[in-house]
């Protein structure tokens, strides 16, 4: 037993009586009380994985104890929590009806202290281990479904290869199998054939051929016809295969094991008795053996082999009718014109992706459904809850949620997420897949796989923003990654991640074009002071042998443009000399109003800065509206020694100052000889 | 006064309750909840509004509450009350009698039990 207290649930509507067995009970258990049946049922609902025992008084208000046991019955609590009755009713046929509805025992009041903590101790610790046990199997028998389609896979791949067959042929036989089963139960119950067997039998179909592994390989892929010894070393592989499976360390009673051995075994005996090897006759061959049997000649006639092309589907089943290939059960022969049409269009279909998927969705869908697996489909009803659960918030959020997982690396989507995106809910090898990397880019997925593999299991949250291409319109999407983490404390390994994908394209557009507005001058549009020095700055340092000038640009007489014309003017002069700029300047370059009626320009050059200075000096002024448009203009090259933004810009502030202080209206480049006015006020 | 004078005065089984609850301090605890338990009211409304169904459990809910705590007297009386009205529709003159009795050792228990306490 864990240390942790265990969890009684006490049912009683004396408040008297759940006090005094709370007081016996506390110090071994956790206790939850509720004083009538529908509380209990509430407890259940809230608390069943927790509950380990039920102690439940009969004459209750609201619904009594009988009515409580068998709503527990109805929704099959009963099988998982055990009951024991108290009650002061001590009548035998109480006792017999609280039995018949599945209590495990029964208190007499009064209670006796000694009395009411054994039974419940010893009713507690059988049914915790029964508990565990029940537990553990449910867990074995869902492992039990994916390994065993896993054993199967790999087994009859490996056959395949060695065969040289199609990959199809396991598949296509599972289905023929699967479809003659439940024909037959259509016709017939004399086989005794449930939808579990059918199921079993179906999985166990794959592995028919898997005695051909000790089949010589010279034998087995003989293009031609074999000679009499060959064909006796062929024909041992039904029992080899049998063997195989008799032989298997464990699982060996398991009904697919059973059935595997028969399929193995028998899949080449004739109806007429003139099969091998043992020579069975009628249905002394099993009816599993019998369907693989009629499964395996109708896919080895219509699939091409290497020492014959493949034949029509009405050829094969017209064959088969006319006992040319064998002799099948006459029963079978009906069965297969029953499914003849299906088949036909069934088969087409099936490829390999999907149909090991189906099979396991079906397999769980049948354990849901057979009878004597309570257990079981207990645990897969829980498990199918919360995943409907999930899968509905995750619908409803708007919000695309995936599961990466590494090995073998793929992603599994929601389906409402995989229906958003376009792209199947299964993806392997996601950075090679064309639909997915047309979603998320391939440089970006890179990254975030990345991203997600640096987590710890401290930290095991990884957030990114990426541009994803979603029904092909480009947005900022935020990636949220919970990592999953397996092993132990000690060495954790990466297992896989549940990710998130988030629309936050309108936050980043908004908060891009605040972050714009906060850079820019609000009258001409241009850049402001210090987004200017930022991006300048930046150019400056990373400078790849790019050469730049910096030219700082002053109005001559702009206070006239305002006195004489009104301020409405100068602001319409300074737009218009603003569009100047833009329309001058290369779109790598920067242009930033600095002042009232002060700008600058950041370009790149690439041997005769004077030229372009004059060119571009030449553009800016000029008349406007009948005022005419003078720049002071001063222009200092960046070199090795002066890459510093701060520096740069009062040295062309300086030149432009001379120019001001001498003709106006024209352009100088700074030179040292102007250094003395460095260290003036500049103005 | 002792627990064992209080179930002397009641008409209780001593020796009982403390073989099954094995405490005096754990008797005496559970003895107040009888004075808090509410099914007395409901047994007395219940028979007064011809309420044979609640006034059933009621009597099954002191019945057990006396047998918990050896309250051997009132236990009889409350006993036979809830035979007398085990599945009837309504009350019969036979459990308004039967009431009479179950009054009178409630209120005796009641009242050794508020001395036990005093």
């Amino acid at each position: 037993m864990n240390d942790s207290k265990k969890t009684i649930l006490v049912v009683d509507d004396s408040e008297l009586n759940r006090a005094l067995l709370v007081d016996m009970l506390e110090s071994d258990f956790k206790i939850i009380e509720a004083q009538n049946g529908l509380g209990a049922m509430a407890a259940l609902v809230e608390h069943e994985m927790e509950i380990s025992l039920m102690l439940l008084d009969i004459v209750m208000p609201e619904m009594d104890g009988f009515e409580v046991l068998a709503m527990m019955n109805k929704q099959g609590y009963i099988k998982t929590i055990p009951v024991i009755m108290i009650s002061a009713e001590s009548g035998g046929s109480v006792i017999d009806r609280a039995y018949d509805l599945g209590a495990i025992d029964y208190i007499n009041r009064p209670f006796d202290e000694r009395t009411v903590k054994h039974r419940v101790m010893s009713n507690f610790v059988l049914t915790l281990k029964q508990k565990e046990l029940s537990e553990m199997l449910s867990e074995q028998i869902y492992e039990k479904e994916k390994n065993n389609s896993l054993m199967i896979e790999i087994l009859s791949h490996i056959v395949e290869f060695r065969n040289g067959e199609s990959g199809l042929h396991v598949l296509h036989v599972h289905t023929i199998t699967d479809f003659v089963l439940k024909a037959i139960v259509k016709k017939t119950n004399k086989y005794g054939l449930t939808p579990k067997d059918i199921r079993l039998i179906d999985n166990a179909s794959a592995l028919h051929d898997i005695g051909k592994i000790s089949v010589p390989s010279e034998v087995l892929n003989k293009p031609g016809r074999f000679t009499p010894e060959e064909f006796e070393i062929m024909k041992r592989h039904t029992v080899e295969g049998a063997n195989m499976l008799d032989n298997l360390p464990f699982h060996k009673d398991e009904a697919l094991v059973k059935y595997a051995y028969q399929i193995c075994r028998w899949h080449h005996e004739r109806y007429d008795g003139r099969g091998y090897p043992d020579g069975l006759k009628g249905d002394e061959i099993p009816i599993a053996a019998q369907a693989v049997s009629l499964a395996d000649v109708y896919d080895a006639l219509t699939s091409e082999r290497i020492y014959k092309p493949a034949l029509s589907h009405e050829r094969a089943i017209e064959m088969i009718l006319n006992n040319e290939c064998g002799v099948f059960n006459p029963l079978l022969l009906e069965c297969l014109k029953d499914i003849a049409p299906t088949l036909k269009k069934e088969l087409e279909v099936i490829s390999f992706g999907c149909a090991s998927e189906d099979s396991i969705d079906e397999s769980v869908r049948q354990i849901m459904r057979t009878d004597g697996n309570e257990i079981s489909s207990r645990t897969l009803n829980l498990i199918e809850r919360e995943r409907l659960k999930f899968k509905y918030l995750a619908d409803i959020s708007g919000e695309i949620t995936f599961e990466y997982i590494a090995a073998p690396e793929m992603l599994k989507l929601s389906d409402w997420g995989a229906d958003v995106l376009g792209v199947p809910s299964n993806i392997l090898d996601p950075l090679n897949n064309k639909k997915w990397c047309g979603i998320f880019r391939r440089d970006d997925f890179d990254d975030f796989i990345k991203r997600i593999h640096a987590t710890t299991p401290e930290h095991p949250v990884a957030t990114a923003k990426y541009k994803l291409v979603i029904s092909g319109e480009e947005r900022w999407n935020k990636v949220i990654a919970k990592v999953m983490f397996g092993g132990d404390t000690e060495a954790p390994e990466f297992e896989g991640a549940i990710c998130k994908i988030t629309d936050i394209n309108d936050e980043v557009i908004t908060l891009a074009n605040l972050e714009e507005k906060a850079e820019r001058d609000q009258l001409t549009g241009l850049f402001n002071r210090e987004a200017a020095r930022v991006r300048i700055s930046k150019l400056l340092t990373e400078s790849n042998g790019k050469k730049y000038a910096l030219a700082f640009l002053d109005f001559d007489d702009f206070k006239q443009a305002n006195d004489r014309h009104g301020h409405q003017f100068g602001d319409e002069t300074l737009i218009e000399f603003a569009r100047r700029i833009r329309a001058n300047i290369r779109a790598n370059d920067i242009a930033a109003r600095v002042g009232g009626d002060e700008f600058i320009i950041f370009m790149e050059y690439k041997d005769n800065v004077e030229a372009q200075v004059a060119r571009i000096h030449k553009r800016m002024t000029g008349d406007f509206k009948g005022f005419y448009i003078g720049i002071s203009m001063g222009v200092v090259c960046a070199d090795e020694n002066c890459i510093d933004f701060d520096e740069l810009y009062h040295k062309a502030d300086v030149a432009a100052y001379s120019v001001k202080r001498a003709t106006k209206n024209a352009y100088k480049i700074y030179n040292d000889s102007l250094s003395e006015l460095l260290g003036d006020d500049g103005e | 006064m002792t627990v064992k004078e209080c179930y002397d005065a009641m008409g209780g089984n001593y020796d009982e309750v403390l073989s099954r609850l094995r405490d005096d301090t754990r008797i005496a605890k559970f003895l107040g909840k009888i004075l808090a338990d509410p099914s007395y009211e409901l047994l007395v409304t219940s028979i007064a509004n011809n309420n044979a169904e609640d006034a059933f459990r009621a009597a099954h809910t002191i019945k057990g509450i006396c047998l918990n705590l050896a309250v051997t007297k009132l236990y009889g009386s409350s006993n036979a009350l809830t035979e007398a009205l085990r599945g009837k529709s309504e009350i019969t003159d036979e459990a308004h009698k039967l009431l009479e009795a179950v009054t009178n050792d409630y209120n005796a228990t009641i009242d050794s039990i508020k001395s036990l306490q005093a």
